[in-house]
């Protein structure tokens, strides 16, 4: 009940800083709320709009959830979500299920680059995984301009996905799939034994190691589950939301995930909400950019506050 | 091919300048025992701050003075976060970058109508920054760092901080240190080599410095080989783009980052990294 307190009220700061940053630059604060809440919470196509940007921040906040739970820096959120629609992709031609087990797969593939390089070279994921977030944009846009360029040949995108996921009045399926997975982590986490012990070396590797588990072994599986969380955002928003593939594709979903994560404590459960606070600023975000003029980048803006308000009552608490 | 690589060095040894500034700057702090993940977004935020000093004064000198400024208020940001409140540092450098991508964006759309950042920016005459890059800065931070009490204690606060009195103090000086260097590599970026601001212009560099601090081993020797190396490697980028050999442009783009995780992985045997890097 306390955590829920201080996350509530660390997305409440958060929003007072953007009010604060908006007058600044001489905008009306209460004016910009009112365009904030109206365009994600005021209308049924809001609301539709908020759950669709919720289900790829869902996803990638359990990526990255996992990940720190169990002690690995996967930044790589974003390359892992670009692997996993290329993926995805591919394996539409086979119908849903082969297309988003594909994205799955290539997510837990990408993020496995990183535990390789980790475990044979020791260089650390939190640098590899970046850096493979970069190579993953500049592949897809090879892809985008290149083999996978759509036949007319007229914009940097690819043709539609042979696969789209099944409507679900004006969202799609991916809204079941992304809260299956979330109490899917909350059970893998909390009820299994390897769920355990991935928590127990995220909290004291050599602890671990005494207790007689392999740690390695152990990291390298939760780098898999948790790339594969992001491999699947990635299939999805291909298949219920974009159906194609272009060069800004990944739109910042895998570093949101981060943020998101943190929000949510690192909680699967908690995730839900956090990725629909985190959704309905992106979509408030894109009515700032349309009706007022407003960069989108404010929705960035509003994670990083979050973060670091979080991060800020997190030091009060614990020095008393 | 060995010509078009010839060629393309001296504007490879310019285009690695703001990385070599980065890299110089996170050396120093990682030699603090702090890892500065936020070196990404100082150098963006500064890359805008010294467009914005340039534009206003129409003075090249005064919008050096205002990356570094950026670089320092990002500084201090990350330091009253890292250090004063001992927060994961690599959570902090991660808001940070969130942060610095997100108010550039911000202020960009916003001064968009003002044709600050249309004009172009005043030009520099004569290149001060790349003697003190290459030459004057590495050899300043060896004697530093390798010469002096300060500097023993500063690399003693990455080793042992509890054998050192006011860790914080030597940190926060690290911090300040990191923040001209990575300013200056952030104004260059966008005074020198560019004319202007661009969103998200640093393109990954501050990740890039970083992981050449880890090639080098926290040695200054080590820095400039890996940053040449680096930029060899993008000289070849240069002169393939320029050759045309039909080769896929978004490709040759990944180039870059394909070399850093080769020189990452490169790093032969067992790094000793200072003993207390990242602990809170």
């Amino acid at each position: 009940m306390k955590r829920l307190l201080i996350a509530a009220a660390a997305a409440c700061v958060a929003l007072l800083l953007l009010a604060l940053s908006a007058l600044a630059f001489g905008h009306d604060p209460r004016e910009l709320l009112a365009i904030l809440v109206r365009g994600s919470v005021g209308s049924p196509f809001a609301i539709a709009g908020t759950l669709l940007k919720s289900v790829p921040l869902l996803l990638t906040g359990l990526s990255v959830a996992i990940a720190f739970r169990a002690g690995v820096w996967n930044i790589g959120g974003e390359g892992q979500f670009i692997a996993g629609a290329l993926a995805g992709l591919l394996g539409a031609r086979y119908g849903v299920i082969v297309s988003l087990l594909a994205a799955m797969l290539a997510g837990a593939a990408w993020a496995s680059l990183a535990t390789a390089m980790r475990l044979w070279r020791n260089a650390p994921e939190v640098l590899t995984t970046i850096l493979l977030n970069f190579i993953a944009i500049h592949l897809l846009g090879w892809c985008v301009n290149g083999p996978l360029q759509e036949r007319a040949a007229q914009y940097p995108q690819t043709d539609a996905a042979a696969a789209t996921l099944p409507a679900l009045g004006s969202v799609h399926f991916g809204v079941v799939l992304a809260l299956a997975a979330s109490i899917g982590s909350w059970w893998l986490l909390y009820r299994t034994a390897e769920g355990l012990r991935l928590r127990a070396t995220g909290l004291n590797p050599s602890a671990a190691r005494w207790a007689g588990i392999r740690v390695s072994a152990q990291l390298a599986r939760a780098m898999a589950v948790s790339g594969a969380a992001a491999g699947l955002a990635g299939g999805i928003e291909l298949l219920g939301v974009t159906h194609r593939l272009f060069e800004r594709f990944a739109a910042g979903y895998g570093y949101a995930g981060i943020a998101v994560a943190l929000l949510a404590q690192l909680h699967p459960l908690a995730v839900v909400a956090s990725a629909l606070f985190f959704g309905a600023l992106t979509t408030g975000a894109g009515e700032l950019q349309r009706t007022a003029g407003i960069s989108s980048g404010v929705a960035t803006l509003g994670q990083a506050v979050v973060i670091l308000v979080l991060i800020g009552v997190d030091y009060v608490r614990t020095r008393r | 091919m060995f010509e078009l690589v010839a060629d393309a060095l001296p504007l490879a040894v310019v285009a690695s300048t703001p990385l070599l500034l980065a890299v110089e700057g996170e050396l120093v702090v990682q030699r603090s025992g702090i890892i500065n993940l936020g070196i990404e977004g100082m150098m963006l935020v500064s890359a805008m701050t010294a467009v914005l000093a340039a534009q206003l004064t129409k003075s090249v000198a005064i919008g050096f003075l205002g990356g570094v400024g950026g670089a320092l208020l990002v500084a201090a940001l990350f330091g009253a976060f890292a250090i004063a409140m001992r927060a994961d540092q690599i959570v902090t450098g991660t808001a940070i970058n969130l942060l610095a991508l997100g108010v550039t964006s911000f202020v960009y759309q916003e001064l968009q109508q003002g044709a600050i950042f249309v004009q172009s920016v005043p030009r520099m005459h004569g290149d001060f920054v790349l003697p003190l890059a290459w030459v004057v800065f590495p050899i300043a931070l060896a004697l530093v760092l390798w010469n002096t009490s300060f500097g023993l204690r500063l690399r003693a606060c990455g080793e042992n901080p509890t054998a050192v009195p006011h860790v914080a103090r030597y940190r926060w000086s690290a911090l300040a240190i990191e923040a001209f260097l990575a300013g200056l590599g952030g104004a260059y970026l966008s005074l020198g080599l560019s004319s202007g601001f661009a969103e998200n212009m640093t393109a990954g560099r501050g990740f890039i410095a970083l992981s050449i601090v880890i090639f080098g081993r926290w040695k200054l020797k080590g820095a400039l080989l890996g940053t040449a190396i680096f930029g060899l490697a993008a000289a070849l980028q240069y002169a393939l783009q320029a050759a045309s050999y039909g080769l896929p442009f978004h490709l040759l783009l990944a180039i870059p980052y394909v070399v850093t995780l080769l020189i990452l992985c490169g790093v032969a045997g067992r790094v000793r990294a200072p003993e207390s890097l990242g602990v809170r």
